[in-house]
C-alpha cells in the first residue's frame, strides 16, 4: 500500500512537473505568436506607411562635409512643476 | 521627510534612501541577490534602506523612479519601426518585460512595498546630473552626463546652480559614446554592460599613438566627430538599434577580422583597437568638456553616465580642459541614478537647501560586533578576536607585509562598483609574484588587468602624479593617474604596463581603521600603500553580509579576514565549502 502511495505522489508530481512545463512552453509559442502577428501587422504596416512618406524614427543622417555644423540638439530641460513628474511621459 | 530613489530594469538596480537631504542608505541589488548587474526590482535593496533607518514605507513621503518609462518606450518603438522588419528578433524578447514589467512600474511598487502614493519619474539624465551635482562639493558647476542610454539622450551638457539643474543640450540615440564603447567591447569578445573597463584596462597595451595606430583612422570613418563634442555614429557599421549582436560585419571588415571569440588568446590588433577605441572616446570628451566650458564659463564640472567611470580618461580631465575642479560620485553609473532621483526631488522639485557632500561610499549594510561574533559562534567557525583597534591594525598590518591575501571586512559596504576598504581584499604591492599570487588564489583575472593602489591622501604626491589638490573623486577610484618613475619598480603589483595606476586616496576621517592600516603597513615596508581589490570571485558582486565573505573567503585562496574586531584564518576552518574555479566566471 505504501509503496503505492509513493509511487502515485511521484506520479502526480511528475504530472504537476510537466504540465506546468507545459503551460509555460504554450505561452511561450502564443506570445511569440501573438506578438510576431502584433509586429507584422502593427509595426509592419506603419513602418511602410512611414517609409512611403519618407518619415524618419530615428535620425541617422551624417553631415561629414560640414565643419561648422553641430550635433548637438537644444534641449533646456529645466525645473519644471512635481505634477509633470507624476507622468511617466 | 524620507524620499526613496529606485533605479531597476535596465542593468545595476539600486535603491537609495534620503532623509532631510542627506542620503543615509543607498545599495544595489545585486549585492543581495548575488547576480551581478542584477536588473530586477530592488526590493531587497529598498527593504536594506529602509531597516536601517528602522522605518517602514508609510514614512516614506516620496518615490522617485530613475527614468520616464513611456518616453523609454517610444524610443524602441521607434527602433523598431525604423528598422523593420530586421528588428523582429529583438521585439519578441523585449516585448514581454516591457509588457510585464517596465511599462508597471507605479503598480509595481504598490504591489511590492505597499506605496500607495505617486510616483515621481526623473528623466534618464536628469537623474544623472542630480546624482553628481547635487551630491557635490560645488555651489556652481557644469555637468556631463554620458552613457549607452537613457529615454532618447545618450549625452547632455548642462549646468547646475544652488538647488537648479539645466540641460541645455542633448545628444540623442543612435548616436552614443556609450554604446560604441559598448560596441567595440563585444568586438573584443567582452561581455556588454559588464567589461567595458577591460577594455580600457587593456588599452595601455595597445598603440596609443594617433598617428601611428591604423584603427584610430578605421574607427574615425565609423563616427563623424565635430569641433564642439557633437558627434553621429555612422550606423552602416552597428547593429545594436535592432539587433542582440552588436559590431556590424562591416565594423569586423573595417577592423580586419572577426569578433574574438571570449577568453580566446589576445593579439596585438585587439590591444590596438581598445587602444583606438580609448583615443576615440577621449577626443570626443575634450571636445565635448571644452565645449561645455565655453558655454557655462564655470571652473567646475560635475561628471555622471557610464562613461565617467573611464577612469583613465577622468585623470586627465583637469589637464586637457580648462576646468579646474572635477567631480563624481562613487555611482556614476545607471544604479547610481536612484541617489540622483531622491535627491532631484528633495532639492529641486521641492526647493531645499542643499546641506550635504557624498564624501564618503559607505552607505550600504553595515553588521555590529555582536552579529558577527553570533554568526562566527553560530556556524562553529574558528577566530581570534582583537582587543583593540589597534591590535587589529598592527597584526593585519604584519599579515599583509608577511605577504597573506587578507580579506578586509569592516563598516558599511560601498555605494558603486569599486570596493574601498570596507569589502576589499589587501595584499602586499612590493611584492613582484603578488599578481600572480592574487590571479591564482582569488581572482582568476585577465592577466593584463592590473590591481589598484591604496594610498593616504597625504601621501598620494609622493607617489603618483596626481592633479593638485587631489581631486575628491580619487577617493572613490575614479581618476587614474601615473606612478611617479622612481617607485615604479617597488610597487610593481600595482604598477600598469604604461606606468598608471588606478589609485584610491583613503582620508582618515572617510575610513579611520583603513587609513591607520596603510600607514602601519607603510611603517613595516616602507611604502604605505596596498594593494585593494574587490572582495569577490570573478563573476560574482562584491561580497555583502559575513556570510558571502567567509564563503568566498574559504572557497578562494584568501589566507584570512579580518572581520570587525575578528580575525579568520582559512587554515584552521574547513576549505570544502566552495570551489570558486568551478563559479569563476563573467
Amino acid at each position: 500500500m505504501k509503496i503505492k502511495m509513493k509511487g502515485l505522489r511521484q506520479f502526480l508530481a511528475g504530472l504537476k512537473k510537466g504540465a506546468i512545463s507545459f503551460g509555460r512552453n504554450t505561452s511561450l509559442i502564443v506570445n511569440t505568436a501573438l506578438l510576431a502577428l502584433v509586429y507584422f501587422l502593427g509595426v509592419g504596416i506603419a513602418a511602410v506607411i512611414a517609409k512611403i512618406c519618407g518619415k524618419h524614427f530615428l535620425e541617422m543622417r551624417l553631415s561629414k562635409l560640414s565643419k561648422d555644423h553641430t550635433y548637438w540638439s537644444d534641449l533646456n530641460l529645466r525645473k519644471k512643476p512635481a505634477a509633470e513628474h507624476y507622468r511617466q511621459f | 521627510m524620507y524620499i526613496l530613489g529606485i533605479s531597476c530594469y535596465y542593468h545595476d538596480s539600486s535603491a537609495a534612501l534620503l532623509k532631510d537631504g542627506i542620503i543615509v542608505a543607498a545599495a544595489q541589488e545585486e549585492r543581495f541577490t548575488r547576480k551581478k548587474h542584477d536588473t530586477s526590482f530592488p526590493i531587497n535593496a529598498v527593504k536594506y534602506c529602509l531597516e536601517s533607518q528602522d522605518i517602514a514605507m508609510g514614512d516614506v513621503s516620496y518615490v522617485g523612479f530613475y527614468e520616464k518609462p513611456f518616453l523609454k518606450f517610444e524610443r524602441v518603438l521607434s527602433q523598431h519601426l525604423e528598422m523593420f522588419p530586421k528588428s523582429l528578433k529583438t521585439f519578441l524578447v523585449s516585448m514581454p518585460s516591457w509588457i510585464n514589467e517596465k511599462l508597471r512600474v507605479p503598480g509595481t511598487i504598490k504591489k511590492k512595498l505597499g506605496y500607495n502614493k505617486g510616483v515621481l519619474f526623473i528623466e534618464h539624465h536628469l537623474a544623472h546630473a542630480a546624482s553628481t551635482f547635487l551630491a557635490s562639493p560645488f555651489e556652481q558647476a557644469a555637468i556631463l552626463t554620458a552613457d549607452g542610454v537613457g529615454e532618447w539622450t545618450t549625452t547632455t551638457c548642462g549646468y547646475g546652480k544652488g538647488n537648479d539643474i539645466e540641460l541645455l543640450k542633448e545628444i540623442r540615440f543612435p548616436h552614443s559614446i556609450g554604446l560604441l564603447y559598448s560596441t567595440i567591447t563585444a568586438y573584443l569578445g567582452f561581455s556588454v554592460n559588464n567589461s567595458e573597463y577591460k577594455v580600457m584596462g587593456l588599452s595601455p597595451y595597445g598603440n596609443m599613438d594617433k598617428n601611428t595606430n591604423p584603427y584610430y583612422d578605421k574607427l574615425k570613418q565609423a563616427i563623424d566627430i565635430k569641433d564642439d563634442g557633437s558627434f553621429r555614429l555612422d550606423m552602416s557599421y552597428f547593429t545594436f538599434h535592432y539587433a542582440d549582436r552588436m559590431p556590424s560585419k562591416k565594423l569586423c571588415v573595417l577592423l580586419g577580422g572577426p569578433v574574438r571569440k571570449p577568453e580566446s588568446e589576445l593579439a596585438q590588433r585587439h590591444k590596438d583597437i581598445a587602444a583606438a577605441l580609448q583615443l576615440v572616446t577621449e577626443e570626443i570628451l575634450t571636445k565635448i568638456l571644452n565645449h561645455l566650458h565655453g558655454i557655462t564659463k564655470c571652473d567646475n564640472v560635475a561628471l555622471a553616465g557610464g562613461v565617467a567611470l573611464n577612469s583613465v580618461y577622468n585623470g586627465k580631465i583637469l589637464r586637457n580642459t580648462p576646468f579646474k575642479n572635477i567631480w563624481i560620485q562613487p555611482d556614476a553609473g545607471d544604479g547610481g541614478t536612484s541617489i540622483g532621483a531622491a535627491s532631484y526631488i528633495y532639492h529641486t522639485l521641492f526647493g531645499n537647501k542643499r546641506n550635504y557632500v557624498l564624501r564618503d561610499a559607505y552607505l550600504g549594510p553595515k553588521y555590529s560586533m555582536d552579529y558577527i561574533k553570533l554568526f562566527l559562534d553560530k556556524n562553529k567557525i574558528k577566530y581570534s578576536q582583537f582587543r583593540d583597534d589597534d591590535d587589529l591594525i598592527k597584526n593585519t598590518a604584519k599579515l599583509i607585509y608577511g605577504n597573506s591575501v587578507v580579506g578586509w571586512f569592516q563598516g558599511g559596504m560601498e555605494w558603486g562598483p569599486r570596493a574601498l576598504g570596507a569589502r576589499s581584499i589587501l595584499s602586499n604591492p612590493c611584492n613582484p609574484g603578488m599578481k600572480e599570487i592574487l590571479n591564482q588564489k582569488v581572482k582568476h583575472r585577465e592577466k593584463f588587468r592590473p590591481f589598484a593602489p591604496a594610498v593616504c591622501e597625504d601621501d598620494a604626491l609622493k607617489y603618483f602624479e596626481c592633479d593638485v589638490p587631489i581631486p575628491e573623486p580619487t577617493d572613490f577610484m575614479l581618476m587614474v593617474y601615473p606612478i611617479r618613475k622612481e617607485w615604479q619598480d617597488k610597487i610593481p603589483a600595482v604598477t600598469h604596463v604604461d606606468g598608471s595606476g588606478r589609485l584610491q586616496t583613503v582620508r582618515r576621517h572617510q575610513n579611520p581603521r583603513y587609513y591607520d592600516l596603510i600607514k602601519e603597513f607603510g611603517k613595516l615596508s616602507g611604502i604605505p600603500i596596498v594593494i585593494n581589490t574587490s572582495f569577490n570571485i570573478r563573476g560574482e558582486p562584491i561580497v555583502c553580509t559575513p556570510y558571502d565573505a567567509y564563503k568566498c573567503m574559504m572557497g578562494t585562496g584568501i589566507d584570512c579576514m579580518a572581520i570587525g574586531n575578528f580575525l579568520i584564518k582559512r587554515e584552521e576552518n574547513p576549505q570544502d565549502m566552495w570551489d570558486s574555479e568551478k563559479n569563476a566566471r563573467d
